[in-house]
């Protein structure tokens, strides 16, 4: 009998995690594990970070297929990552240059053959060969958008010392509990590392009794001392916006949003260094669209209409000709608009080794649950 | 057989969709997760590393836990202690509206009855929503409170505890138990009632000795039907709790997606799962449930 094959099979080991996620999905079992089933085939399906389905940024691809990809949205890579591995199928995914590896690593990327992709020569060239995109020879991300990671603060309402001296570390006094917001993520255990002297080569390392001291120490104080953690960057942004809290960790976008709603902010460089990522698409072994079309969402994501769209929200683009074609008093408030100038005077995050990662996690995940 | 005839739709179903997914996470609590991979072979290691004991506690709340990873264990407790708050809180609150409709209201019970379920016509997020205006840093009670001038400045302990999500638990599941108090005080005859007044008894009396003996299966059923779903809740302690007002169901959520762990996600939700059938069995049988239930016939 088949079905006590199976069973036979699964008491040895020898049923492989897709295979038994398949037979338990037959008794609707796996539901649990699919929070959304792929639709039907022939529709673009594209795990995206909140805010960043805006139509605006892939226009050429709607106006070429008159519907928009399917999207399913997560609140950091480690989320997207999870759900791919449980078994949801999706074609392309955005992650950054420092996540990138986790995906390739858990062999569920496939490389780009940028020959399909029009407006790969118009992007910089030191993006085209940077750390994440290309990976063991091979292009694993189109690189698309870039930015910062820095303090978002609301300069009426913060006191003059911070101002004075901007630093990392309100994130972790207590005399700024409950008014400022700390990003829901383990980068809060290196920064408060970074706050502590070490420099960021060795903070984002951190692993075993030093990752444990270093959690105890400042990923327990970040915990207690912030109002929130955002998941979210809106959650921030309203938070902000009402002035429960005064300062924030924050890209770009959100400093010019709260700009546009007439309230007073501005974007610190903290003493310890203010970060840079760059982020792209990748395309996924799951996914069941066509492969052109993926191919036509990248190439809309690496045109200069959405570069001028992300240069509007304060973000930078990975295509130079998307620089002449913004609002130029946009390019004139981005301050820095080559990206290699911008990754020298800023720390680029940088990818940590999977180990390295599962740990920061787990030690991030436990002292937020241990919180009062 | 004609019995289990009239049952089969109904169990048919449950097992489909109730035995086989927890035996399914009863196999996967046994399993493992290395790297990106489940390793199959069975072992407990998952349970061990709940109950591991170590020799170096960690102190929470002023209470050492001797154990090597005391987080699902004290979130389990934490849990618990919330929803046991929340339970505590609506059987007053419910109590006397089941006992309004069942012994004031003369006409239209029906009416009334409807009107308990007008906060279920609308989303439990959009309800949960409402009470992050309410307590909000400006929201409904900060500005009154402002505009009062009572305070000066914002409460910043309204939102983001436990507080706050055991105050939403509980308004969310009074109206689940005012009907099974409402049932059995709708069951109790009148003539007893009335024998009580005859014989002398005062009316508080009267509640005393028939009314609430009598309505006991009824609120002992409302309070299992609070303390059971409260203790797994997600979505209440992530839109009101922040970190600090997180519970064991977060830590599960955060097991099965974040730290890409579901086996141990899997031991942390049946041990929870045993925890409170245990606790929910020895309620029954130290309130003698059966004795009363025999009562009444």
């Amino acid at each position: 009998m088949k079905k006590l094959k199976f069973i036979d099979r699964m008491a040895q080991g020898k049923v492989s995690r897709r295979q038994m996620l398949q037979s338990a999905g037959a008794f609707g079992v796996g539901a649990l594990m699919l929070p959304k089933l792929a639709d039907a085939a022939g529709v673009l399906t594209c795990l995206e970070w909140g805010g960043y389905d805006d139509p605006k940024y892939y226009e050429s691809y709607l106006k070429r297929y008159g519907q928009k990809p399917n999207f399913s949205i997560f609140a950091g890579e480690e989320d997207a990552l999870a759900k791919v591995l449980a078994g949801f199928k999706a074609d392309v995914m955005h992650p950054c240059n420092y996540s990138v590896s986790r995906f390739v690593n858990a062999g569920l990327a496939v490389p780009i053959d940028t020959s399909r992709l029009s407006n790969w020569k118009d992007l910089f060239p030191s993006l085209q060969t940077a750390q994440g995109v290309v990976i063991k020879d091979q292009i694993m991300m189109a690189p698309a958008d870039w930015g910062n990671a820095a303090i978002a603060y609301r300069p009426d309402l913060i006191d003059d010392k911070f101002k004075a001296d901007p630093s990392w570390s309100i994130f972790y006094d207590e005399a700024y509990k409950n008014k400022v917001s700390m990003v829901d993520d383990p980068v809060a255990i290196t920064i408060g590392a970074m706050v502590g002297g070490m420099s960021y080569d060795e903070a984002y390392l951190l692993n075993g009794d030093a990752l444990k001291k270093a959690t105890d120490n400042w990923g327990k104080r970040a915990v207690d001392v912030s109002r929130i953690l955002w998941a979210d960057p809106t959650d921030a942004e309203q938070a902000m916006a009402a002035g429960e809290i005064v300062a924030a960790y924050s890209w770009n976008g959100l400093v010019k949003d709260l700009h546009d709603q007439g309230i007073k902010v501005a974007y610190a460089h903290p003493k310890e260094g203010y970060f840079t990522w760059f982020c792209g698409l990748t395309l996924l072994d799951s996914g069941k669209a066509d492969p052109a079309q993926a191919y036509d969402f990248i190439d809309a994501w690496l045109s200069p209409d959405t570069g001028k769209a992300l240069i509007a929200q304060g973000y930078g683009h990975s295509n130079i000709k998307s620089f002449s074609v913004a609002n130029p008093a946009d390019v004139a408030a981005m301050g820095i608009t080559d990206p290699v100038k911008m990754m020298e005077q800023s720390i680029v995050f940088k990818s940590t080794p999977d180990d390295v990662q599962v740990a920061q996690n787990k030690a991030w995940g436990d002292v937020k649950a241990l919180k009062l | 057989m004609a019995g289990y005839g009239l049952l089969s739709p109904a169990l048919l179903i449950m097992v489909a969709m109730l035995a086989l997914p927890i035996a399914a996470l009863v196999l996967l609590s046994f399993w493992r997760q290395s790297g990106y991979t489940l390793d199959t072979t069975l072992t407990g290691a998952n349970y061990a590393r709940i109950f591991g004991l170590s020799d170096s506690p960690t102190v929470w709340m002023g209470i050492p836990f001797y154990l090597a990873y005391p987080v699902p264990v004290i979130l389990l407790i934490k849990s618990l202690m919330m929803s046991l708050t929340a339970t505590v809180t609506v059987i007053p609150l419910a109590y006397p509206m089941a006992y309004f409709i069942a012994f004031r209201v003369r006409s239209g019970k029906s009416i009334w009855i409807l009107l308990l379920t007008i906060p279920f016509w609308t989303s439990y997020l959009l309800r949960v929503f409402a009470w992050k205006i309410m307590l909000g840093y400006t929201g409904a009670i900060n500005s009154g409170l402002m505009a009062l001038g009572i305070i000066h400045h914002p409460l910043d302990a309204l939102l983001y505890n436990s507080g706050a999500v055991t105050v939403v638990l509980a308004h969310s599941w009074v109206s689940f138990a005012v009907l099974p108090i409402y049932v059995s005080l709708e069951k109790i005859d009148r003539s007893l009632l009335e024998a009580a007044s005859d014989l002398g008894d005062t009316r508080w009396q009267r509640f005393r000795r028939i009314t609430l003996p009598l309505s006991m299966p009824g609120v002992i059923a409302a309070a299992l039907m609070v303390f059971i779903p409260t203790v797994g809740d997600y979505v209440t302690p992530t839109l009101i709790g922040g970190s600090g007002g997180s519970m064991v169901g977060n830590l599960i959520q955060d097991l099965f997606m974040k730290r890409n762990n579901a086996p141990m996600g899997a031991a942390v939700a049946i041990v929870m799962m045993a925890v409170i059938a245990l606790i929910a069995l020895l309620f029954v049988w130290l309130t003698g449930y059966h004795k009363m239930r025999a009562r009444r016939r």
